[in-house]
C-alpha cells in the first residue's frame, strides 16, 4: 500500500482525485414509463459560481467562451495579459458546442434570492425556492434524481443517477428531498470528488484493512445475527442514498481504484493543461467523466462554481469562466468518445444566476469591479443577477442544431421537466409538482 | 331462649345453607409483558460527528484530535453512501497499527469475557444470554474467526449507529 508521503508526493500539489472503475452498467433502454424517449442519457451541467450574460453570451469582454460560442471576438488586453494557456479546443478546431444545440441567450432565473444553495436547489428541483431555503436540510420539493427513479420505468438504481459537486457546505444535500414519497429511496449517489480523493481523504480512508472471503462470510454471518437481534433498520434518509449488494461493490472499487490512480500520478495533470492551470471546476468535470467512463449513468448534475471569485476579483472570474468552458467542450467530448453514451446523451448547460450590472468596491490588478448577485426578490433595481443563458446540445436526430434564440421566455424551473421529457418520463410525475414540457420554452431546442 | 334442640337445627341449616352456595372461581392469571432485548430502546441514530469520534475512542482509547474529525467529516460528507464511507472508515482504523485490539489469544482464553466486553464497549450493554452463547458458539466453532472481525462485525452492525 502507498504510503501518505508518497501519495503526496504522486498526487501532486493540485491533485484533487480521482477516479476509475471496474464494470460497466448496461446501457439504458429504449421506452420509458409512459413517454417515448429522446435520449437514454442527460447531463446537467450547472455553469453555476454566477455568471452574468454580460461576459457569457454579450461577450462584452470578447469571447471568453470559445468552445461553447460561435466567434472570435478578441478578449479585452488586461484580462488576456493574465489568462492562464489552456490546451486547444478537445472539440477540435473551429468546432464550438453551439454548433450541436440551440442557444437561449436570454433564459431567466425568475424568481427568488440569487443566492449559490438558491440557484442549485432551482435548478435541481424545478421549483423557485424563497428566503425560508434551509441550508441545513434537504430540499422541500423532489430533486430530479427522485423524480426519475420513481417515475422511471423500469426502476434504476442509484448508480444511474449522480449528484457531482464541486464543492460540500449544504450541496451535500441536494441529492434527494424530505418530500412525502420520495425521498433517499429515490436519489442520486452524491459525490464531491476533489474532497473525497485527496490527500486528506487518502489519509483516513486510503489504507484500509481488507478481508478474504472466508473471514468476509464469518463477519456477514456475525453481523446478521447482531442486526437480527436489534431489530431496527435506518430510517429513510439515515443512511444516505443506499446502494445495494453488487452496486455498493461496484462503488467501494471504483473509490479505491481512484485512491490508487490518484497515488500513481495519474491525476496530477489529467487534461495536459500544465501544473496548476486545473482548477476545482475543472477536476469536478474530470471526474465526471470518470464516472461516465465507468458507469455511464442515465443522469448526472454537475457544477462548477469557481467563477464565483467574481466577487473580489473581475479577471480571475474571467480566467475562470473560461477554464470552465474548456471543461464543458472537454466533457462533451468524452461522452462523444464513451460508448453507449455518444449519440445517446443531450447536455443541458446553464448558470444557477448571473451577477450584478453594478460593480462592488473592491477592485482587481486591472482596476476591474468585482461583482456580487444580490437581485432584489420585489423586482426592483439591479436585477441582471437573474439574466442566464441556457444550452442545450445533442444528437442532429434530437436536438437542433446551430440554433440561437435570443428572444424567449424561459426560465430556470423548465430544465427538469425538460430533463423528464427527454427520458419519457414527464406525464408520469403527478401534475402541478413541475411546470409543464408542453409550455416549456426549452421544447423549441427538440425536433 | 333457644333450645339445645333449636341451635342444632339452626346450626344445621346455617351449614347446609352455605354448603350450597356456589364456589366462587378465581383465576389467575399474568399481565402481558412484552420483552424486548436491551437494545430496543436504542432509537437515536448518531451524528457524523458522534460516530466517527466514538468509533475512534473504542478503538484508540483516546480522543480523536480537532485535525483528524475534520479529515474524516470532510471524507464522510464528500459521499452520498453513508454506510459505504462508515465501513471504509472502520477499516481504515482497523487497518492502523496504534488501535486497541485484543490478540486472538487473549480473546480465546475467555471467549465468554471477550464479548460481554465487546458489547459493553460497543453496544454500551451487556450481551443476553442468547447474543453470548450463540457468539461462544460460533468463535469456538469457528477457529479461524479473529478478534478484529468481531471488532468489525460490531461497528458496522447496525445497532453501533444508535444510541
Amino acid at each position: 500500500m502507498t504510503n501518505r508521503r508518497e501519495f503526496i508526493k504522486k498526487a501532486g500539489v493540485a491533485a484533487a482525485g480521482v477516479f476509475a472503475v471496474p464494470y460497466l452498467l448496461p446501457s439504458g433502454r429504449l421506452f420509458a414509463a409512459t413517454g417515448v424517449r429522446r435520449a437514454n442519457h442527460v447531463v446537467f451541467c450547472l455553469y453555476a459560481g454566477g455568471v452574468r450574460n454580460l461576459e457569457s453570451v454579450m461577450k462584452a469582454e470578447g469571447n471568453l467562451m470559445p468552445n461553447m460560442l460561435n466567434g472570435n471576438e478578441s478578449i479585452s488586453p488586461d484580462i488576456a495579459a493574465f489568462m492562464q494557456p489552456l490546451p486547444a479546443n478537445p472539440l477540435g478546431a473551429g468546432n464550438t458546442l453551439q454548433s450541436y444545440g440551440t442557444l437561449y441567450k436570454n433564459f431567466r432565473y425568475n424568481s427568488g434570492p440569487t443566492g449559490h444553495y438558491n440557484g442549485h436547489t432551482c435548478a435541481i428541483t424545478g421549483a423557485y425556492t424563497t428566503t425560508d431555503l434551509s441550508i441545513k436540510d434537504h430540499p422541500t420539493n423532489p430533486t430530479v434524481f427522485e423524480y426519475y427513479r420513481k417515475h422511471n420505468s423500469p426502476a434504476q438504481t442509484a448508480l444511474n443517477s449522480w449528484w457531482i459537486s464541486n464543492a460540500l457546505g449544504p450541496y451535500p444535500a441536494l441529492n434527494f428531498s424530505k418530500y412525502p414519497g420520495y425521498g433517499a429511496m429515490f436519489g442520486a449517489n452524491f459525490i464531491a470528488p476533489t474532497s473525497l480523493i485527496s490527500v486528506d481523504g487518502y489519509d483516513v480512508l486510503g489504507n484500509q484493512m481488507t478481508f478474504g472471503s472466508q473471514e468476509q462470510a464469518a463477519i456477514s454471518k456475525m453481523r446478521s445475527f447482531m442486526d437480527h437481534n436489534f431489530k431496527r433498520s435506518f430510517v429513510d434518509g439515515d443512511a444516505g442514498v443506499t446502494n445495494s449488494g453488487p452496486d455498493a461493490i461496484q462503488l467501494e472499487q471504483f473509490i479505491t481504484k481512484s485512491f490508487q490512480d490518484a497515488s500513481s500520478g495519474l491525476y496530477t495533470d489529467p487534461w495536459g493543461a500544465g501544473i496548476g492551470v486545473m482548477n476545482n471546476d475543472m477536476y469536478n468535470i474530470f471526474f465526471t467523466e470518470e464516472i461516465i467512463k465507468q458507469f455511464k449513468p442515465e443522469l448526472i448534475v454537475v457544477n462548477m462554481q469557481d467563477v464565483d471569485i467574481c466577487h473580489t476579483d473581475f479577471t480571475s472570474y474571467c480566467n475562470n469562466l473560461r477554464k470552465a468552458d474548456f471543461a464543458v467542450a472537454h466533457l462533451w467530448n468524452t461522452i462523444q468518445n464513451t460508448p453507449g453514451m455518444a449519440n445517446d446523451t443531450i447536455m443541458i448547460i446553464a448558470p444557477e444566476h448571473g451577477r450584478n450590472q453594478n460593480g462592488n468596491s473592491i477592485l482587481d490588478m486591472n482596476g476591474r469591479k468585482a461583482l456580487d448577485h444580490t437581485a432584489s426578490l420585489d423586482g426592483t433595481g439591479d436585477q441582471m443577477a437573474r439574466d442566464i443563458f441556457c444550452m442545450v446540445v445533442g444528437p442532429p436526430s434530437k436536438v437542433q442544431q446551430g440554433q440561437v434564440i435570443s428572444s424567449s421566455n424561459g426560465e430556470s424551473i423548465e430544465v427538469i421537466p425538460t430533463i423528464a421529457n427527454i427520458l419519457g418520463f414527464d406525464n408520469d410525475v403527478p401534475a402541478g409538482m413541475l411546470k409543464s414540457f408542453n409550455s416549456c420554452d426549452l421544447k423549441t431546442a427538440f425536433i | 331462649m333457644l333450645t339445645r334442640k333449636q341451635i342444632l337445627h339452626l346450626f344445621l341449616a346455617v351449614v347446609l345453607v352455605a354448603g350450597c352456595s356456589k364456589e366462587k372461581t378465581f383465576v389467575y392469571d399474568v399481565n402481558t409483558v412484552n420483552v424486548n432485548p436491551e437494545s430496543g430502546d436504542k432509537s437515536n441514530v448518531k451524528t457524523t460527528t458522534e460516530f466517527i469520534s466514538i468509533a475512534y475512542s473504542d478503538l484508540y482509547g483516546t480522543t480523536i484530535s480537532q485535525g483528524n474529525l475534520y479529515k474524516l467529516n470532510v471524507a464522510y460528507t464528500s459521499f452520498g453512501d453513508k454506510k459505504l464511507i462508515e465501513d471504509r472508515i472502520i477499516r481504515n482504523f482497523l487497518n492502523d497499527p496504534n488501535v486497541i485490539i485484543p490478540s486472538d489469544t487473549l480473546m480465546r482464553n475467555d471467549i465468554a469475557a471477550f464479548i460481554t466486553s465487546s458489547y459493553k464497549k460497543f453496544f454500551n450493554r451487556l450481551p443476553d444470554e442468547f447474543e453470548k452463547y450463540y457468539l461462544v458458539n460460533l468463535i469456538q466453532t469457528d477457529t479461524d474467526i479473529k478478534s478484529v472481525e468481531i471488532y468489525y462485525s460490531m461497528m458496522t452492525a447496525t445497532e453501533y449507529r444508535y444510541y
